[in-house]
C-alpha cells in the first residue's frame, strides 16, 4: 500500500463497493479467463518457492510490489513539503518499522526470443509474521492504519487467508540470533543430559512424588531385569507390559532397546530423569527431537558407557539437526528475498523507497539511523533497483506522453501498455513500439486475460513490470539483442536510472543508492510545477501547544506584529496542534525563541500586551528549532496529535531545552549589551544543523529569493486539505 | 459418605450433560448489514431483562509481556494505569452482549448478541481511530478459533465514542450549540439595542416581502425579487423561504433568538455552525403556518437523529444499556471498564478516581465475576469463562436451565462470542451456588441482593495468586496472604547475572552487606527485574541510600560493578504514569530514572499509598 493508493479513497463508499464487487467478479476463480496468478500461502510455499527459483534464475528482471497495513501512523507522521530528507527518512523508518507487510508481489519476466515476447511469472505471497520459533521472529506487535485496513477491504483483500495461512519469515539478523542461541545450547546440553543441573532444584518433599518416584523405581528395574532375562527366555512378562502400555511404549531406539514415554508432566518427566540418574547406571534418559515426530521422552537401555556415549553424541546432533532444521522452516518467506538478493537480478518497483525500507527492515535487520547507512546496506543486498516512477519522471520524453494522465500505477500502465492493461482480446492493432508480454503460470502460458484485481500485490508487480519493460523498449533498450537485455542493469541507455530512487515524491528528492547522494530533480518541467518556495530549514521554528483556535493566518499575525512584516515566509500547517513558521533570516530563529522565553517568565502588563500574547495564551505553547522537529520524528512513540508527541518527546529532555534557554536569557538578563552575545549562542545552536547536499544545493537556489505573500495560502490551503 | 458419592456422580452426569448442551449454544451475529432491526430487537430484550452480561474481543492483551500485566505489587493506580494502555492501544474486533432474566433460582432467559466491530473511518475524519496495534499471538489465536476476519474488516460495525461525537458534529456543521448555554444574559447595552432594533426592522421587511411575494406575479417582479434575495441574503430552506443573519458573536446570536420569540410564532431560528464549532450565522426560517412549522421541527429533528444514528454506530448499543442502568456483568472488571470507556465514552482519564467517577454516570453497577467465584472460594485463579464454566461444571451440583427464546438465534446463530453466554451462565450457577438470589424484584427500588452489591464496581487489580504465579521461586514468606506492605518497603532491583534465580539472588544479597541480615524477600518480576521486600521499615530507604552513596563496599560492589542498579516504588510509579511500556521491566525502569532525574515535580505531587501484598488486592470503588 502506498500513498498513491490512497487517493482512490477520496471516492465514496458506495462507489467503490461497486467498483470492488465488479473486480471480485473478474478474479473470482471461476470465471474461464481471470488474471492468472499463483497465490502461494503456506500450503503451497515449499514448492513454489523451488519453481520461483528457476524463473527467477532465468530471469531478466524481477519486479515486486507489497502490501501493507499502513502507510503513516498518526497524521503528522504524512509526507509535508517541510521534510528534510533526513526527517522523511525518518518517516519512512517509523512506517516501515510499525507496519506490517500482509502481501508480497514478486513477478519475474523473462525475454523469450522464440516467440519475441516476455513471459512473465506472477507470484502473489500471503505473508503474516507470525511467531512460529518461540522466542525469535518477527515483533509480535504491528500496527494498523484504519483507513488501510478499509481501502484493502474494498479491493477484496483476503484477511482471512492472510492471517490463517500466511507465511511467516525471520529477517536475517533473528535468524543468526537463533542459531546463535542454538549453539549455545547446543554446547551446553551435553552437560544437562550427564549433570541433571536443573532437576536438583526441585525439591520432592511432596508426598506424592516421592510414591511416584518409587513406583516408576519398581517400573523401570522389572523392565530392566526382564530385558536381561528376555536374552535367555523371551516373552515371560508380557503380562506386567500391559497395563502400563499407555504410559510405556516399548520399542527400539537406535538398535538400543527403549522405553517411550508417554502422557506425563514436566514435573513427572523431571522426576523419572532423576530416578533414572540416580538407580540405574545402564538406563538414560533422552529427550529427541525428531523432524518426523517431533520431541520424544525416552529411557534406552546401553551395554556399556561407550555405547551409551556413542548414542548421546548421537542424540545430541540429531537434536541439533531438527533445531536447525526449524529454523530453516521458520525463514520462511525470506528465502524469497534471500533469492533476488543471492541472484543480483535487476529489481523493479514503483515508487519503491517505502517498499525497500519494508523490505529491509522485516527481512535483514533493523533499519539503520541515516538515510545514507541505509543505502548502503540496501545497496549490498540488492546491487540493482530501478523505480518506474523515474523512469517516468526523470525522462522529459516519458515526461511529456504522462503530462495528463494521473500518476497511479494502474494509470500509467493503460497508458504504457493498453494492448495489455485491455487484456490482448482487444480488437485494436498491436503497433511495433509495444512490448509483448505473455504470462505463465503453472506451466501454461496465456496471452489473454480479463484485468487482474487492483492492490492485488502480484497483479501490482505485473503491472510494474510491463511498464517497465515498455519503458526500456520506449528510451531505446533492443531485447532483441540477447547481450543487452542479459544485462539490463549494465545498458547504457538505462543506466543514469538504475538505483534511483524518489526519497520524497513531494519534494522530489532522489537519492543515489549506489553513493548515498541525494540526486537533485533537474527535470525541466518539474521545476515548473513547484508551487513552495525552496525552504530553508536552518530559519524554521516549530511551534505546538498553541490554543486551539488559533489558525496559520493569525500565527502570522501575531509574529509579524512583533517581528515586522517580512520577517515571515510562510507559515505552514503539521496538524491542528502545531506550525512551522519559515523566517526570512536565520538570525529571527533565536531572537523569537528568546522573545517567547521572557514572556514567559514576565507575567507584567507588558507581556499581556504583546503581539505574541495571544499565542502564548494558556501557558502551553512550545516553541524550537528545526532540530527538534527531527528529533521528535525519530522518537519510537507515537501519538496522533503532534503536540502531544512533543510533549511525550520533551519531556525526558526538558531540562536540556531549559538549560539552553536559560542560559540564553540569563546572559541576556545579564546586561542589554551582551544581547548579542546571546543571540550568537543561539545562533550557533542552530547553525549546528548541517544541511544535506540537495538542500544546500536547494537553498543556493532560492537564497533571498523567497516571496511570502502568496506562498502561505497555498501553504494553508494544502494544509487544510 | 453413600451421599456424597452419588452427589459426585450426579456431578460427572451433569457434566456430561452440560457438554452436550453448550454445542448446541448459538449466539445471534450482528454486522452492519443487520444492526437496524438488530439494535430494535435488542432495545426490547435490554429493557425486559435484568442483568446484560458482556464480553469483548481484541486485537491484543498484555499477556505476552508479563509484567504489563497486573501484578500483585501494583497499587490501584499503576493497575489502572496498566489496563489503561493496553484499553488505548489496542481495537475491540468482536462485542459480545446477552441480557438475561433469571426466572427461577436456577433457570434464565437469555438473548445472546455478538457484534463484529471495525472502527471504520465513515466520516472521513480519522475517527474512531486513525490506527491501531495488532499482536500477531492474539491473532493468530483467534484465527486458530475460526474467527473470520474477513467478516469483521468488510462488514464490522464502526462507532465513535461520545466525546468523538461531540466533535465531529462541530467539524460536520450538523451539532446545534445548546441554547441552554445562552440563556445567561447580561443587562443589554445600547449597541446590543441597536443591533436588535436593525435585526428586528430587516426581518420584518423580510417577512413581509415573503408574505406579499405571492400575490404579484410579473416578470420585472421576478428579477427584483431574485436581486433582492441575493442583496438580503435570503435563501430557500426545505422549500420554505429563509433569511440568513451573520452574527460575530454568541451573544448576537442570544439576542436575534430572544427577539424572534416577539414576532408570530411562524418564524423557526436555526443557528449555523462553522468548523471550529462557533456561530456563523442564524438562519431564519418562514413557515407557512404553525402546524408548518412543527412539521418542519419534527423533519429537522428526525434527520439529526438520522444521522446521529450513522455517528454512533454501534455505540447506540453502550447507549441503551448504559440507560437502562441495569448491572452489567462483566468478566474482569477493570480490563473490560477501561476499553469501553475509551471506545466508547472518552479517552481515558490520567487518574484512576477521575476514571472511576466517570465511568459509574454510565454504568452505576459492573458486577465482576472473576471476583465473585475468587472471593466466594469457588475458583482461585479464573484464567478465562471457558476455563471456569467447567471447572464449576465439574466440581457443583447446581443444574441449571437456560432458554433462548429467538428463534433466529438457533437457526443462523453461531459459536462466535459465546463468551457472553457463558458469563451469564456462569453467574446464574455461580449464584445458585452460593445460594444467593439474584432475582430483581418486579416493582420497588429494584436492588440487587445484598450479597451481590458487595460484588459490584470492585476492581481487584491483582488476579494472579502469588504462590500460583510464574515466578515461584523459593520465596517462604508469600504463603502469608493478608500480609500487607507498604510500597516503601519495596524496591526494584536489576541488572544482575543472567540466569539467576530467586534463591541465587536472595543469598548473593546477604551475602553482599548487612542491610541483608534481617528479613527480606526476593521475587522476579521478569527474567531482566526482580523485587526485594524489606520486613523492617526503612531498610529499603538505606538500602538505596547505600546504593547510590560513596561508600559502598564488599560484595555489594562486586554485584553494583558487574552491573547491579536499583531503584524506590516511586520509579515504578513515574513510569507507569510516563507510559514507558518496553518489553523488559529494567528496561522501562532505567528509561524512567533518567527521566525523573530531570523534573522531580511528577514524584512530589503523588501521595504514596499502600497496597495489600497479596490477593485481597481489591480496591471497592463505591468507597472512593
Amino acid at each position: 500500500m502506498k500513498p498513491r493508493k490512497l487517493h482512490s479513497s477520496i471516492l465514496s463508499r458506495a462507489l467503490s463497493r461497486a467498483l470492488s464487487s465488479s473486480t471480485a467478479t473478474t478474479t473470482s476463480p471461476q470465471c474461464g479467463s481471470a488474471f492468472p496468478l499463483k497465490t502461494v500461502t503456506v500450503a503451497n510455499f515449499e514448492p513454489s518457492l523451488t519453481e520461483l527459483r528457476h524463473h527467477v534464475r532465468s530471469s531478466d528482471f524481477v519486479a515486486i510490489d507489497l502490501e501493507m497495513t499502513g502507510v503513516t501512523s498518526s497524521p503528522w507522521r504524512d509526507s509535508f513539503e517541510f521534510d528534510r530528507s533526513d526527517v522523511r527518512y525518518l518517516k519512512v523508518r517509523d512506517s516501515a518499522s510499525r507496519f506490517a507487510v500482509v502481501q508480497f508481489g514478486v513477478c519475474p519476466f523473462r525475454w523469450d526470443h522464440s516467440i519475441q515476447s516476455f513471459v512473465a511469472y506472477p507470484y502473489n505471497f500471503f505473508v503474516f509474521p507470525r511467531q512460529e520459533l518461540a522466542g525469535f521472529g518477527p515483533c509480535n506487535e504491528f500496527l494498523c492504519q484504519t483507513t488501510s485496513m478499509d481501502f484493502l477491504a474494498r479491493y477484496q483483500f483476503d484477511f482471512n487467508a492472510c492471517i490463517h495461512e500466511g507465511i511467516s519469515y525471520l529477517s536475517r539478523e533473528q535468524e543468526r540470533e537463533a542459531i546463535r542461541s542454538l549453539n549455545s545450547t547446543h554446547d551446553s546440553e551435553w552437560s544437562d543430559i550427564s549433570k541433571l543441573n536443573d532437576v536438583r532444584d526441585t525439591p520432592s518433599v511432596n508426598m506424592a512424588d516421592i510414591l511416584f518416584t518409587a513406583r516408576m523405581k519398581d517400573k523401570f528395574s522389572e523392565w530392566r531385569d526382564g530385558l536381561l532375562q528376555e536374552q535367555n527366555q523371551s516373552g515371560q512378562i508380557q503380562g506386567t507390559r500391559k497395563d502400563s502400555k499407555q504410559q510405556f511404549q516399548e520399542m527400539f531406539f537406535k538398535t538400543h532397546p527403549a522405553l517411550k514415554l508417554d502422557g506425563f508432566t514436566s514435573r513427572q518427566l523431571k522426576l523419572i530423569q532423576l530416578v533414572v540418574k540416580k538407580h540405574f547406571k545402564d538406563l538414560s534418559y533422552f529427550n529427541v527431537n525428531n523432524e518426523v515426530s517431533g520431541s520424544q521422552q525416552i529411557v534406552v537401555y546401553t551395554d556399556s558407557e561407550d555405547e551409551l556415549n556413542l548414542l548421546l553424541k548421537e542424540v545430541k546432533e540429531e537434536n541439533h539437526r531438527a533445531k536447525e532444521a526449524k529454523i530453516q522452516s521458520a525463514v520462511g518467506f525470506r528465502h524469497v528475498i534471500d533469492l533476488l538478493s543471492s541472484e543480483q537480478k535487476l529489481i523493479v518497483g514503483h515508487n519503491c523507497f517505502l517498499d525497500i525500507a519494508h523490505v529491509y527492515s522485516k527481512f535483514i535487520g533493523p533499519l539503520p539511523g541515516t538515510p545514507e547507512e541505509f543505502v548502503a546496506s540496501v545497496n549490498k543486498c540488492f546491487p540493482h533497483i530501478a523505480d518506474t516512477k523515474i523512469l517516468m519522471n526523470t525522462n522529459f520524453m516519458l515526461q511529456e506522453r504522462m503530462k495528463k494522465s494521473k500518476k497511479s500505477l494502474a494509470a500509467a500502465f493503460t497508458m504504457f501498455c493498453p494492448q495489455i492493461a485491455g487484456g490482448s482480446k482487444s480488437t485494436e492493432l498491436v503497433s511495433p513500439s509495444h512490448v509483448k508480454v505473455n504470462v505463465e503460470v503453472d506451466d501454461s502460458r496465456s496471452s489473454s486475460w480479463n484485468p487482474g484485481g487492483k492492490h492485488e500485490a502480484g497483479y501490482d508487480a505485473f503491472m510494474t513490470g510491463c511498464i517497465f519493460a515498455q519503458l526500456c523498449n520506449d528510451l531505446g533498450v533492443d531485447f532483441k539483442l540477447h547481450e543487452s537485455s542479459k544485462q539490463l542493469a549494465f545498458n547504457e541507455k538505462l543506466r543514469k536510472y538504475i538505483n534511483h530512487l524518489y526519497l520524497s515524491w513531494m519534494h522530489g528528492d532522489i537519492i543515489d543508492l549506489n553513493t548515498g547522494d541525494k540526486v537533485a530533480n533537474s527535470t525541466p518541467s518539474y521545476n515548473l510545477k513547484r508551487r513552495y518556495p525552496k525552504i530553508m530549514f536552518e530559519n524554521i521554528v516549530i511551534i505546538w501547544g498553541f490554543p486551539s483556535n488559533i489558525k496559520a493566518g493569525e500565527v502570522r499575525e501575531c509574529i509579524s506584529k512583533a517581528f515586522g512584516l517580512t520577517a515571515i515566509v510562510s507559515v505552514y500547517h503539521l496538524d491542528a496542534t502545531a506550525v512551522f513558521v519559515q523566517f526570512s533570516k536565520t538570525e529571527l530563529v533565536s531572537d523569537f525563541l528568546l522573545l517567547k522565553e521572557s514572556l514567559e517568565r514576565s507575567n507584567g502588563p507588558i507581556s499581556v500586551l504583546h503581539p505574541l500574547a495571544k499565542l502564548l495564551e494558556g501557558g502551553n505553547t512550545c516553541a524550537a528549532n528545526y532540530d527538534t522537529y527531527k528529533e521528535i520524528c525519530g522518537s519510537p512513540l507515537s501519538e496522533t496529535l503532534f503536540a502531544d508527541q512533543a510533549n511525550k518527546v520533551s519531556m525526558k529532555w526538558k531540562t536540556k531545552l531549559i538549560e539552553n534557554k536559560i542560559s540564553l536569557s540569563s546572559e541576556e538578563h545579564e546586561s542589554s549589551c551582551l544581547h548579542d552575545n546571546a543571540n550568537d549562542v543561539a545562533l550557533n545552536l542552530v547553525e549546528k544543523i548541517k544541511p544535506n547536499k540537495i538542500d544546500q544545493l536547494r537553498n543556493d537556489q532560492s537564497r533571498g529569493q523567497a516571496s511570502p505573500s502568496e506562498i502561505e495560502e497555498s501553504c494553508v490551503a494544502e494544509a487544510n486539505l | 459418605m453413600a451421599s456424597l458419592f452419588q452427589l459426585l456422580l450426579l456431578n460427572q452426569k451433569r457434566s456430561l450433560c452440560t457438554k452436550v448442551s453448550t454445542s448446541k449454544w448459538k449466539v445471534k451475529q450482528v454486522t452492519t448489514s443487520n444492526f437496524n432491526e438488530s439494535l430494535e430487537e435488542i432495545k426490547t430484550h435490554i429493557s425486559s431483562s435484568d442483568f446484560i452480561a458482556i464480553s469483548m474481543e481484541k486485537t491484543g492483551s498484555s499477556s505476552t509481556t508479563p509484567w504489563h500485566r497486573v501484578q500483585p505489587f501494583d497499587t490501584a493506580e499503576t493497575a489502572y494505569l496498566k489496563a489503561s494502555q493496553s484499553a488505548q492501544r489496542f481495537q475491540l474486533l468482536q462485542f459480545a452482549v446477552c441480557p438475561f432474566s433469571v426466572t427461577d433460582s436456577n433457570n434464565f432467559v437469555a438473548h445472546p448478541y455478538n457484534f463484529l466491530l471495525f472502527p471504520r473511518d465513515e466520516l472521513k475524519l480519522g475517527m474512531p481511530a486513525y490506527s491501531f496495534l495488532c499482536q500477531t499471538s492474539q491473532l493468530a489465536s483467534m484465527a486458530r478459533q475460526g474467527f473470520d476476519f474477513n467478516a469483521c474488516i468488510y462488514e464490522g460495525i464502526s462507532y465513535l465514542s461520545r466525546a468523538q461525537e461531540s466533535v465531529a458534529k462541530i467539524r460536520l456543521g450538523t451539532g446545534s450549540p445548546s441554547l441552554a448555554a445562552m440563556k445567561s444574559s447580561s443587562p443589554p447595552t445600547v449597541a446590543d439595542t441597536v443591533f436588535v432594533e436593525r435585526i428586528r426592522s430587516r426581518i420584518k421587511h423580510w417577512r413581509n416581502t415573503c408574505k406579499n411575494s405571492g400575490a404579484k406575479t410579473s416578470k420585472d417582479e421576478e428579477i427584483i425579487n431574485s436581486i433582492r434575495n441575493i442583496v438580503l441574503g435570503n435563501d430557500q430552506f426545505k422549500s420554505r423561504p429563509c433569511l440568513n443573519i451573520d452574527v460575530c458573536s454568541e451573544r448576537q446570536v442570544q439576542l436575534i433568538l430572544q427577539m424572534i420569540v416577539d414576532f408570530p410564532d411562524d418564524f423557526l431560528p436555526l443557528v449555523i455552525p462553522t468548523k471550529s464549532g462557533t456561530t456563523q450565522a442564524v438562519r431564519i426560517v418562514l413557515a407557512n403556518s404553525r402546524e408548518d412549522k412543527e412539521l418542519l421541527e419534527r423533519e429537522l429533528h428526525s434527520i439529526e437523529e438520522e444521522e446521529g444514528k450513522k455517528i454512533r454506530g454501534f455505540r447506540e448499543v453502550i447507549d441503551l444499556i448504559s440507560a437502562s442502568q441495569k448491572p452489567v456483568i462483566s468478566h474482569n472488571c477493570i480490563n473490560d471498564c477501561t476499553l469501553v470507556h475509551s471506545k466508547f465514552i472518552a479517552p481515558l482519564p490520567s487518574e484512576i478516581d477521575d476514571f472511576v467517577s466517570s465511568l459509574c454516570k454510565s454504568f452505576p453497577k459492573v458486577l465482576d465475576v472473576s471476583y465473585l467465584m475468587k472471593k466466594s472460594g469457588t475458583m482461585k485463579k479464573v484464567a478465562n469463562i471457558r476455563n471456569a464454566l467447567s471447572y464449576v461444571n465439574t466440581h457443583f451440583f447446581a443444574p441449571v436451565d437456560m432458554e433462548i427464546p429467538d428463534q433466529d438465534t438457533e437457526y443462523k446463530g453461531n459459536v462466535d462470542g459465546l463468551d457472553a453466554l457463558r458469563l451469564s451462565y456462569l453467574f446464574t450457577k455461580l449464584c445458585s451456588i452460593l445460594k444467593i438470589s439474584p432475582i430483581v424484584p418486579e416493582f420497588g427500588d429494584r436492588r440487587l441482593a445484598s450479597e451481590l452489591e458487595d460484588f459490584t464496581n470492585v476492581f481487584h487489580p491483582c488476579s494472579d495468586d502469588i504462590q500460583e504465579s510464574s515466578c515461584n521461586e523459593d520465596v517462604s514468606v508469600w504463603t502469608n496472604n493478608t500480609r500487607k506492605i507498604n510500597c516503601e518497603h519495596l524496591v526494584f532491583l536489576w541488572g544482575f547475572k543472567f540466569g539467576m534465580t530467586a534463591g541465587m539472588l536472595k543469598s548473593a544479597l546477604r551475602a553482599s552487606h548487612d542491610i541483608f541480615s534481617g528479613e527480606f524477600d526476593v521475587r522476579f518480576v521478569d527474567k531482566s527485574c526482580a523485587i526485594v521486600v524489606f520486613w523492617q521499615p526503612g531498610l529499603s530507604r538505606d538500602f538505596i541510600n547505600v546504593m547510590n552513596g560513596d561508600g559502598i563496599s564488599g560484595g555489594l560492589k562486586e554485584l553494583v560493578s558487574d552491573g547491579l542498579r536499583v531503584t524506590c516504588y516511586e520509579t515504578y510509579r513515574t513510569m507507569c504514569r510516563l507510559g514507558l511500556w518496553e518489553m523488559d521491566l529494567a528496561e522501562s525502569l532505567e528509561k524512567a530514572l533518567e527521566c525523573s532525574l530531570s523534573d522531580k515535580e511528577i514524584n512530589s505531587e503523588r501521595k504514596s499509598s499502600e497496597i495489600h501484598w497479596c490477593n485481597d488486592n481489591v480496591i471497592n470503588f463505591a468507597d472512593l
